[in-house]
């Protein structure tokens, strides 16, 4: 038996090892595995190499039979994208896409079994094996629906891509930009010319390629949720804060966050149990609410999200299972708790931080750390006994023109004068 | 630095960490603006660290406030301060006003946290700085004015506030015209107090000596301004209430 060994074929084969590989990256790179859009996603990717993998395998056997079955495998590549994307903006399954692939599946199904769904043609020398009829129609639209879907699903990676992982975020665009957009008008000038297919092919190779080298180097990629992760504290059951981690700046203020987790410490004998888990909705978000026996977990997002809380369970567990010692002498020394990081990375490492919004926003240093000239720090140390007026200072200084800290000081020296005499006056 | 797994072992003591601090500080005594693309840059060139590291070590500066978003002050920003806010409401109301009353308002403030003097002079200072207020010496006193006011005003308001100078220009607004030696005995106050409140308010413009020199009249440009100023601190005194330098109220 000749086998028909064209440059579709070996593209299709090389296309299949590269979606194997970014299978298997998607599995391996991310710590948090079990996340189910991920899933779906990776089962898409895996699907496509099947997809493409029989593709070469019925144009290099040349079998019209082999040709329907790759066809048939579009089904579950579609849905498994059209799911995952879906459920990584909404945890949801259903959207009018996921209707209107089902739909269009079952037609496809039933066209995959009438005679002449695929056909052989013979063009200057090379044999192609092409879907006809109304069979290809719907194929066709089954290809434009994961194209979309696809080209949706970066646009909403790198729009919401935070600014530490955003150069990652283009690169994982332009991979998809080149697996959606360019392979698709590619697919369509096959309709025409079945040369054509060539160039979808190499672009879907290009775009795989780039979007497996862009996850490789930053997995949070595939996490980028439409929610927003703010900020995580834990206290003990006094109320005391042992820890607090922030991913990006929350409306929600200092205040109301701690007054509720406290509110509900009190009453937590009458709103949750130990180990409960609450949700509260709050206007510019939502507290999820931890009690285990040592500690509670406060967390603020945007939305509320069962990932979110089984993570804000987890995170619990093990931070009573680490600082199980400590919490039990009743330490409360936040520097102790530091190394908690550990478990920030571990359960909540698929969220990236948006804590940089703007590179070119303007930073100050901690009053702390900034060092003033000798003779005016000694000035001011003599001024302000009072640590956090120093600091208070301090901070204004850095934020001003340069003399108006010696204004300061001489503006001091001349009022100095005048109320120390009228308190004299005032004495006498 | 390659090999190191930032997110698991670093903290604020980690030498890598310590070097970018350093860095920042350099930018800010440089009188330079930081921001994180300077930051990145500059310690990406002299530290050399990998990219994804030196961000890591950027965002934990952030994350444990020892970079805050911010600049330095503008015009607008300085009213940001809610006890800088109060204080030049304060100073509007109270045209005139010198600062050992407003040092004593402040210290006898309920709340008790408003700080030190040192902190009222260096919100004054701030207020001067950006051209809110300006400072006018009256004899020994510092008077704090808004910077439109003008100064020739600004004495009238001061000189309005105190009961025995009030008391003298009253009595010139009412008789046109005192003898010099006969005014204590209207306002029933040593004569060597009055002569010196003369004599301050003759120097400060206020009021004129007429005809042989013992008489004493107001000063006929600044007659109306005093009656207005007047009228108007006792419709103030009848609206007074104690001013909270605490109040939430703040510049939006």
């Amino acid at each position: 038996m000749t086998l028909n060994l064209t440059p579709e074929v070996i593209t299709d084969f090389t296309l299949t090892i590269i979606g194997i590989v970014f299978t298997i990256i998607t599995y391996i790179k991310p710590k948090t595995k079990k996340l189910t859009s991920l899933n779906y996603i990776r089962l898409a990717i895996f699907t496509f190499s099947v997809f493409i993998f029989f593709d070469g395998l019925s144009i290099l056997y040349v079998s019209k039979f082999l040709g329907v079955i790759t066809g048939f495998i579009l089904i579950p590549l579609t849905l498994s994208l059209v799911i995952g994307v879906r459920y990584s903006t909404s945890e949801s399954f259903y959207s009018y896409g996921f209707i209107v692939v089902v739909g269009l599946s079952v037609l496809f199904l039933y066209l995959g079994f009438q005679p002449n769904a695929v056909i052989i043609q013979i063009q200057e020398g090379n044999i192609w094996l092409l879907w006809s009829g109304l069979f290809s129609s719907i194929g066709m639209i089954l290809t434009t629906i994961t194209a979309v879907y696809m080209f949706y699903w970066g646009i909403k990676t790198l729009k919401n891509a935070p600014f530490l992982i955003k150069k990652e975020a283009y690169l994982f665009f332009l991979g998809i930009f080149f697996g959606s957009v360019v392979a698709l008008v590619f697919y369509v000038l096959y309709l025409i010319e079945p040369f054509y297919i060539l160039g979808s092919n190499i672009s879907l190779l290009i775009g795989l390629i780039i979007i497996t080298i862009s996850v490789m180097i930053e997995p949070k990629l595939l996490y980028i949720l439409p929610f927003t992760v703010y900020r995580i504290v834990v206290k003990d059951r006094e109320g005391y804060p042992l820890f607090d981690h922030d991913w990006s700046k929350s409306e929600i203020s200092e205040n109301l966050f701690t007054g509720f987790i406290n509110a509900i410490q009190l009453m937590s004998e009458e709103i949750m149990n130990i180990g409960g888990l609450l949700d509260i909705q709050l206007k510019d978000g939502i507290l999820i609410l931890h009690e285990s026996e040592n500690i509670t977990v406060g967390l603020i997002t945007s939305k509320s999200s069962k990932l979110l809380s089984s993570s804000v369970t987890n995170f619990t567990r093990d931070f009573e299972n680490k600082f199980e010692k400590i919490l039990k002498e009743g330490n409360k020394d936040m520097v102790e708790y530091e190394s908690a990081h550990e478990l920030i990375e571990k359960h909540f490492s698929n969220f990236p931080s948006r804590i940089i919004t703007n590179k070119r926003k303007p930073l100050l240093l901690t009053e702390k750390l900034l060092k003033l000239p000798l003779a005016l720090d000694n000035a001011l140390k003599t001024i302000f006994k009072d640590e956090k007026e120093y600091n208070f200072i301090k901070s204004e200084i850095y934020r001003t023109p340069e003399s108006t800290a010696a204004g300061f000081i001489s503006l001091y020296k001349e009022l100095k004068k005048e109320f120390e005499e009228k308190d004299k006056f005032e004495q006498s | 630095m390659s090999n190191l797994n930032l997110a698991l072992s670093l903290t604020l003591n980690h030498p890598s960490v310590q070097s970018v601090i350093e860095i920042a500080k350099e930018v800010i005594s440089n009188n330079n603006v930081l921001n994180t693309e300077l930051l990145y840059n500059l310690a990406k060139r002299r530290l050399k660290f990998p990219r994804k590291g030196l961000l890591s070590i950027i965002q934990l500066l952030i994350n444990k406030k020892v970079l805050v978003e911010g600049s330095k002050y503008t015009k607008d920003e300085v009213l940001n301060n809610k006890y800088r806010f109060n204080l030049y409401r304060f100073l509007t109301s109270h045209l005139g006003a010198h600062f050992s009353t407003i040092r004593k308002q402040i210290i006898t403030d309920s709340s008790g946290t408003l700080g030190s003097s040192g902190q009222l002079i260096w919100h004054l200072e701030m207020l001067i700085r950006f051209n809110y207020i300006k400072k006018i010496k009256i004899k020994n006193y510092t008077v704090f004015l808004p910077y439109e006011i003008d100064d020739e005003i600004g004495v009238l308001h001061f000189v309005l506030r105190h009961e025995i100078y009030l008391k003298i220009i009253q009595l010139l607004i009412n008789n046109e015209e005192l003898k010099r030696s006969e005014v204590h005995k209207f306002v029933d106050e040593k004569r060597e107090t009055i002569y010196y409140r003369i004599n301050n308010l003759i120097e400060f413009n206020i009021i004129e000596l007429s005809g042989d020199n013992n008489s004493l009249i107001l000063n006929s440009n600044k007659k109306n301004d005093i009656i207005s100023i007047i009228n108007a601190n006792l419709q103030n005194k009848s609206q007074i209430k104690k001013f909270n330098f605490n109040s939430k109220e703040v510049k939006n």
